[in-house]
């Protein structure tokens, strides 16, 4: 049968319990235990033995002379015969016996119900004779009394360790799965559709302790998945709307070329369809990349030298950037040793940031491209010196689709820098959007392998 | 010469569209539509080329191109696909496919590259290395890498080179812009704008300012093409 983890947890406090005062008890009765109570019962055995063989060889009237002469000179000595009821009848020792006699090999406990035999224990055995019953042994002395009171105490101690142990383990296992109910609980809500829903964390003293920081792990995680549900609702909203408009000029430009009579107007309507089509077709494309690259693996990733990866696609746009009237300058500092890299991906997303710097770049500014190595992380930063984005805006211009609204009127599907972001992700890293006082620096942060550091 | 293409295609509609496309330029074609009947047609290897969509009932497209290439049947392969990211084209490249294109494609886009696989071929089976490169007027020299045209010499950079060699071994033909992308640049995302028309402006204006007849040619809707005539 398996046990509930709450059950387990109970016997585990138990069985802790039991095992450390099992230990503790076991130790105090090893320094203090002596044989003297083992010494009793060998010398009362022994005591009857020799009773029994006097009886046997000459009657009772030779064991009343034997016991008489061996108790005379010691009143803690019991050596005496009693018939049926406990009532002596010769030899010494209490006159009445607590209860009737029964064969008893060796045993420890009040013996008499008169005098000191009522208040002491005693060492003691009783064997039948004949019809009668010979009681032999003698009172305990202090120091067996105190051997005695410490195994008693001992024994008790052990029981109650045994009740605490599960009280402790009940009072454990109920807090235990009290917390863990409560996140759970929470866990629960948000599976069943109620994404707000979080663990609640203790705040001040006593709070930070382990379940705090699973619930707040949990809580991150939950932050997560609903900025991603989130993410997705304005995806969907977005694609909705984003894709309306080509596809409403496309459908626009088929229903011309329709009905167009005239076969010149036919014709540029015509040839107005390809474009169209192949905006939509891109923005389909890279947001596919985009979803893509955040389940992506990293097995496509290759060492390579930042600093050649920079230079290429600085190769591949800076005549662009010319031609638009912009300065393109590229600063690659301090090339770091071969760093493995997604190679489509991450030129694809440098790609992005310079063609949106291009795209809102006063006119002739600059735009730069720069690699630096800074806290253990590449940075490839793109700036321009448009007019930037405000600092509120930022996250916004992150989101897919995320177009903010004084660009609307810009051609361009605005999935440029969630692409980047993505990518960024990939690669362990983020992508930084600051002021470029004026313009915006777009940086991508990817840190370093820490093995790469010290090369 | 009939040139043959086998196309293997499960979509009706789109295989009959490529058949059609592809007899008007001058081909010949053949269709199989599911990988197994793809993949013994390919083995007769009586094919100049061939298209294979990716997604195939029962054997997929880079399936069949593998054991077509493992029956040693070198017949250039096209791969035709809706999985478009960076990662699938690079891994339908590895698989042994020469070329990838991405669903839903332009014609003029999908001939220029069968037009380039082939030409590759027959410069392969020729098997002769090539140290000059002539079209028209203009000289390129590949071991030198130095141009003249009409005996002038032409200063081009390192990538304007490659860029004019790769069109100069495709002379007449259409070369896309994505083509470019792939082969000088060897990226395989779209770098969007106008990119492309930039650099290709530049080395226009290189190879044809201060000469009488343009070279390079602008195709509509396609891309370019260097060429004595127009």
């Amino acid at each position: 049968m398996k046990l509930s983890i709450t059950a387990r947890l109970a016997l585990l406090a138990i069985g802790l319990a039991l095992v450390s005062s099992l230990a503790l008890a076991g130790f105090v009765w090893q320094q203090t235990h002596d044989d003297a109570i083992g010494e009793l019962r060998r010398d009362t055995i022994e005591q009857s033995d020799t009773f029994v063989a006097v009886f046997r060889s000459g009657g009772l009237k030779a064991l009343d002379a034997t016991i008489a002469g061996s108790s005379a000179d010691d009143d803690s000595l019991v050596a005496e015969v009693v018939d049926a009821t406990g009532h002596r009848l010769l030899g010494a020792g209490p006159e009445h016996l607590v209860a009737r006699p029964v064969a008893e090999p060796f045993r420890i406990g009040v013996l008499g119900a008169d005098g000191d035999w009522a208040k002491q224990e005693s060492g003691f055995t009783i064997r039948p004779l004949g019809n009668h019953w010979l009681v032999s042994g003698r009172m305990l002395d202090d120091w067996e009394r105190a051997q005695r009171t410490i195994e008693r105490a001992l024994l008790l101690a052990v029981l109650l360790a045994v009740v605490l142990g599960v009280a402790g383990g009940l009072v454990l296992t109920r807090y235990v799965s009290r917390r863990l109910d409560r996140i759970a609980g929470a866990v629960d809500a948000v599976a069943a559709g109620d994404l707000g829903r979080r663990v609640a964390v203790a705040r001040g003293e006593g709070a930070g302790d382990a379940f705090d920081r699973l619930a707040l792990r949990i809580n991150g995680m939950l932050d997560r998945i609903d900025g991603l549900m989130g993410e997705l609702r304005v995806v969907t909203d977005s694609i909705a709307h984003d894709l309306r408009s080509p596809i409403a000029r496309l459908r626009g430009r088929a229903e011309t070329a329709v009905t167009a009579e005239d076969p010149a107007t036919r014709e540029t309507a015509l040839s107005g369809l390809i474009p169209e089509t192949d905006l939509v077709m891109r923005m389909l494309g890279v947001l596919l990349e985009i979803s893509r690259t955040e389940a992506a693996t990293r097995d496509a990733f290759i060492p390579l030298d930042p600093a050649l990866l920079i230079e290429e696609i600085a190769d591949l746009y800076a005549p662009v950037a010319e031609e638009a009237g912009l300065a393109f300058e590229v600063t690659a500092e301090a090339p770091p040793a071969p760093v493995p890299l997604h190679r489509e991906l991450l030129s694809q997303a440098i790609a992005n940031l310079i063609d949106n710097a291009m795209r809102h770049a006063a006119a002739g500014g600059n735009i730069a491209l720069l690699l630096s190595v800074k806290a253990g992380a590449l940075r490839i930063a793109v700036a321009d010196r448009g007019a930037g984005i405000a600092a509120d805006d930022r996250a916004e211009a992150l989101r897919r689709f995320g177009r903010l609204d004084s660009a609307r009127s810009l051609p361009g599907a605005g999935l440029g820098l969630a692409l980047a972001e993505a990518v960024a992700r990939l690669h362990g890293g983020r992508l930084e959007l600051g002021d470029n006082a004026p313009g915006l620096i777009a940086t991508l942060v990817l840190p370093l392998p820490a093995a790469k550091l010290g090369a | 010469m009939t040139r043959k293409i086998l196309i293997i295609e499960d979509d009706a509609a789109s295989a009959a569209y490529l058949a059609k496309g592809l007899s008007e330029a001058g081909f010949a074609t053949e269709i199989a539509t599911n990988g197994r009947d793809g993949l013994f047609l390919a083995s007769e290897d009586i094919f100049d080329a061939m298209v294979v969509d990716r997604m195939l009932p029962g054997l997929d497209g880079l399936s069949v191109i593998g054991g077509a290439r493992a029956a040693g049947i070198r017949t250039p392969a096209l791969v035709l696909s809706a999985l478009g990211t960076v990662d699938d084209r690079v891994a339908g490249l590895h698989a042994g496919a020469d070329d990838y294109l991405t669903k839903p494609f332009s014609f003029a886009e999908l001939l220029a590259r069968i037009e380039a696989l082939l030409r590759r071929r027959e410069r392969q089976a020729s098997d002769v290395q090539a140290i000059r490169l002539t079209v028209g007027d203009l000289e390129i020299d590949l071991l030198g890498r130095t141009v003249t045209r009409q005996g002038r010499a032409i200063l081009l950079g390192a990538r304007e080179f490659n860029l004019l060699e790769f069109l100069a071994r495709n002379a007449g033909q259409v070369i896309t812009r994505t083509m470019m992308i792939e082969k000088i640049w060897n990226y395989h995302f779209d770098p969007g704008s106008n990119v492309v028309d930039v650099h290709m402006s530049r080395l226009r204006r290189k190879i044809e300012e201060g000469f009488a007849t343009p070279i390079l040619h602008t195709v509509r809707g396609a891309g370019y093409k260097l060429s004595p005539e127009a």
